[in-house]
């Protein structure tokens, strides 16, 4: 899209977020800010339930990449990457993620604004999205992960019950 | 980017007064004057937020000539419902993983350090 549009775009897109998720976390912000930047600590906890990172590779810094593989318990692969935008160490991260078809080909991309909120022992986490682009293939892919974890737990339920 | 029908979805609901617009358009139709009417802002304005709307398919507009009634078009708002929904899911996960991942990891730096305290002589190796 033209610059212009680009611009009026994301000033429409920052008036109204799309998706505001907060939590508060029981960690000092200095370590939940590490969380979000050490991409050892990232692939612990980035994605669903069941859900590991083969690959997590994290350029913390204005302009740099990320590339999370994201492996689903049935062994699918859901690759994603990404841009940060702004790193303000350790309030605020600002980063554009997009997941990937299976030609590399974006399916939704998203602005995210991660913010660090300081109360002593306690960390507010919010996580604010807006999104850029949409495809409607990215919702199955989105309900592909979704279901992916769903059916671990319904096969350890199963297991659970045979027990 | 923009081109894309969802895309423009997403975009027509950025803006406040558009989702005001289509909470009024649940209770049933309305003509450009009283869409206007709640808000502080020029009818050629409303115009304006209309003609996104219609664009995105979020509205119809009737025939008639002199008030051409406005009707919500719930399709396209499924659609990003759809789309919303698991990416709520998604971080909704990542943060209870989040916060096991940060309970473990304290939990391991307090044994650490107690083991530390009582291997190492006062006032050498301090409590890092």
């Amino acid at each position: 899209m033209p610059a212009k549009d680009a611009a009026a775009h994301r000033a429409a897109n920052e008036g109204t977020p799309d998706l505001v998720l907060s939590r508060t976390f029981n960690a000092p912000r200095s370590l939940v800010f590490q969380a979000w930047t050490d991409p050892a600590r990232v692939a612990q906890w980035w994605g669903p339930r069941g859900f590991t990172n083969p690959v997590c590779e994290l350029d913390v810094r204005p302009g740099g990449a990320m590339r999370i593989h994201m492996r689903g318990p049935d062994g699918t692969v859901y690759p994603m990457s990404g841009t940060y935008e702004e790193i303000v160490e350790p309030e605020r991260i600002v980063f554009v993620g997009s997941a990937l078809d299976g030609t590399g080909r974006p399916l939704f991309a998203v602005r995210h604004t991660v913010t660090f909120a300081d109360h002593g022992a306690t960390t507010t986490l919010t996580v604010t999205a807006h999104v850029l682009s949409a495809t409607p293939e990215g919702a199955p892919h989105l309900r592909g992960a979704e279901a992916g974890w769903t059916q671990q737990l319904e096969r350890l339920d199963t297991y659970l019950a045979a027990a | 980017m923009s081109t894309d029908p969802l895309s423009t979805t997403f975009a027509a609901l950025a803006d406040p007064t558009r989702r005001a617009i289509l909470a009024r358009l649940i209770a049933g139709e309305a003509s450009v004057t009283e869409l206007a009417r709640p808000f502080d802002i020029t009818m050629p304005a409303v115009s304006k937020h209309l003609k996104v709307l219609e664009r995105a398919g979020l509205i119809a507009r009737g025939r008639e000539a002199q008030w051409r009634p406005c009707r919500l078009d719930a399709g396209p708002l499924k659609d990003v419902a759809d789309w919303v929904q698991p990416y709520r899911r998604f971080w909704t996960e990542s943060f209870d993983r989040l916060d096991d991942y940060l309970r473990e990891v304290q939990r391991k730096e307090q044994q650490h350090a107690g083991k530390g305290r009582r291997r190492t002589p006062r006032g050498k190796r301090g409590n890092a």
